[in-house]
């Protein structure tokens, strides 16, 4: 424990993320090009290539190179997470959802290209991140392929991402909403995909049964965490820091873990999901479960 | 024997293939907790009017090479699936903005606008997910099956079906209507013939005359159906309000006829080469016929 520890000091994880960041906005950018139509690929690109943390992508690859994968055999998986995560973006902003008209500092898609556009755009990343899986992905049993297809697809579909959303809509303006219920919206909304990130990459990379278990089990609780400490920033901190809309939950009047624990015992519950988390990882190489170690403290962590 | 498939009984083939697709599909998607959600992908997929044109088609193609319809039936009805995704989105107000299909209310008319995004974004990897998991192991090889994961994932993408969209919404003179409707309609059935050879284990060369004959199959198809809408709006009135890819409407019924005629001929002469094959044939043969002169109501009486 106390070894581990010291690893993850010792670990230069800023230096890690902006190298595995520029991997992976390297692919996206090789991955999604632009062709005719355009205005299809200018919307997907103009979302997919926004400068996000690439949190989902890293993830995906970590876990790979941590069962003893390497980089490449991950890449296409990773960039189709984030394809996903892209689409799920593009779509949650849209007017008869979310209605959001800012996204990473920058207008929403359906801001700068209109509500129609915005919808293909995300139908086509959706359609192209498992195109781009089957396709691109090098040096790996097409068994596997095909299994982190299928991981995928559950992830995001109707008893993934998409149930997710859908509670949190039917959820707006309820006065009941306890914490059993926030925690599906979020188990499914955020953590399903984040899930969905490690798993793939560790089937990609080789892992035991016993090993993609309790990297799921890694993961679910990151995925978890990363919602807490976004409800715990919505009321944080301000539209500017955030890149996005602050205070929308409230304004929303939507259950959050701040509003149904208070923010102390949020914060309390945050670091909770954090050493259980990380209580996954223990029984990995503790140089290699490094990335992993210091993603989940950037989770519980970060500032935006 | 070409000559032979007319006495084909492509209704009682294309018909029992229904009962066995509408099946196949109830049991792919049972309601679960969020109810919503299962419902409006219930609602639209498992249409009654719904013909299973496309789905039939990948079956037909897959028997032609000796191919068992239990490895095609999961593809098939991941076709339907991606199908009616796209076509939920399509009907939605700010794209074709129908509040009709098939004679019933649209998705998105029922359920609302925001149920009918999440449930094209549910039906999509949907699809994906029953074709690998569903196709019995053994009777396809895993690369085949990852081919037709990646063909659909085209067909429905930014360079087809949603290219069409993109192409029929913003239809301009200079963009030819034969382009929007051979990406909005042609994929979908060339992906369906092309499924279906992959599943049943066509060659390369067998894989590319689907592909010329399931795209034009689908452009017939709706050629045929813009001229009867052309003359039902004539007869009625009304009609869509936005997309202006029709055929008829561009050139006028005369030529939509002119142009379905070369379109059989053409569809016809993709299926040549399968003629060794004999009477596994027939199918895809009649639907050429089919598509021109609706011989049949598939659904309904």
């Amino acid at each position: 424990e106390e070894e581990n520890t010291q690893k993850e000091m010792s670990f230069d994880f800023k230096a890690y993320m902006l190298q595995k960041g520029n991997s992976v906005n390297q692919a996206l950018d090789n991955a999604v090009t632009l062709k005719e139509p355009l205005k299809i690929h200018e919307a997907m690109r103009y979302s997919l290539l926004a400068g996000g943390k690439r949190v989902r992508p890293i993830l995906c690859i970590a876990a790979c190179e941590l069962v003893g994968g390497t980089e490449s055999m991950a890449m296409p998986s990773a960039c189709a997470v984030e394809m996903i995560h892209t689409m799920s973006l593009i779509h949650d902003d849209l007017p008869c959802m979310d209605n959001d008209d800012l996204r990473r500092g920058k207008p929403t898609n359906h801001k700068v290209f209109g509500e129609n556009v915005a919808v293909l755009a995300g139908d086509a990343l959706l359609a192209f991140a498992f195109e781009y899986m089957a396709n691109a992905t090098v040096g790996v049993t097409p068994t596997r392929v095909i299994r982190v297809i299928t991981e995928l697809a559950k992830d995001i579909g109707a008893e993934g991402l998409v149930a997710g959303q859908v509670v949190d809509i039917l959820s707006a303006g309820l006065s009941d909403v306890g914490l059993e219920h926030l925690e599906f919206i979020h188990v499914h909304k955020t953590a399903a995909l984040l899930e969905g990130a490690v798993v793939i990459g560790a089937i990609l990379g080789g892992g035991t049964e016993e090993q993609v278990q309790k990297l799921r089990k890694f993961a679910r609780c990151i995925g978890l965490l990363f919602q807490v400490v976004d409800d715990i920033l919505d009321v944080t901190m301000s539209s500017q820091e955030l890149g996005k809309t602050a205070g929308k939950d409230l304004a929303a009047d939507k259950a959050t873990y701040p509003k149904l624990l208070g923010l102390e015992k949020a914060r309390e519950f945050a670091e909770k999901l954090n050493t259980e988390a990380k209580e996954q990882l223990a029984g990995f190489d503790a140089a290699k479960a490094a990335p992993l170690y210091a993603l989940a403290e950037y989770i519980a962590h970060r500032q935006n | 024997t070409m000559s032979m498939h007319t006495k084909f009984d492509l209704y009682t083939y294309w018909t029992s293939l229904i009962s066995e697709i509408n099946l196949q599909l109830d049991q792919a998607i049972p309601v679960k907790y969020p109810e919503q959600i299962y419902e409006s992908m219930r609602y639209s997929v498992l249409a009654t009017e719904a013909k299973r044109a496309t789905p039939v088609m990948c079956i037909a193609s897959c028997e032609l090479f000796g191919g068992s319809r239990l490895a095609a039936f999961p593809t098939a009805c991941a076709l339907e699936m991606v199908h009616e995704a796209s076509l939920i989105h399509d009907d939605l107000p700010y794209m074709d903005d129908d509040l009709f299909r098939r004679g019933r209310l649209s998705n998105h008319s029922v359920y609302g606008v925001d149920m009918a995004i999440l449930a094209g974004d549910a039906l999509f990897p949907l699809g994906f997910q029953h074709i690998v998991s569903n196709t019995p192991p053994g009777l396809v090889p895993e690369t085949r099956l990852l081919r037709v994961v990646s063909e659909i994932a085209r067909a429905v993408g930014s360079t087809g079906m949603a290219a069409g969209q993109f192409l029929d919404l913003n239809y301009s003179e200079e963009s030819s209507v034969e382009f929007v409707q051979e990406k909005k309609f042609g994929e979908l059935s060339e992906c369906s013939a092309v499924c279906g050879g992959l599943l049943g284990g066509a060659t390369d060369n067998e894989l590319e005359s689907l592909r010329r004959y399931g795209r034009t199959v689908g452009v017939l198809y709706q050629v045929v159906n813009d001229v009867l809408e052309f003359k039902r709006e004539q007869a009625e009135g009304g009609g869509k309000k936005k997309g202006n890819s029709s055929f008829a409407k561009v050139f006028g019924v005369e030529k939509a006829l002119e142009k379905a005629e070369e379109l059989r001929v053409k569809a016809k002469k993709e299926l040549d080469g399968f003629e060794k094959y004999g009477e596994k044939v027939f199918p895809l043969l009649s639907f050429v016929d089919y598509a021109v002169d609706r011989s049949f109501d598939v659904v309904g009486d």
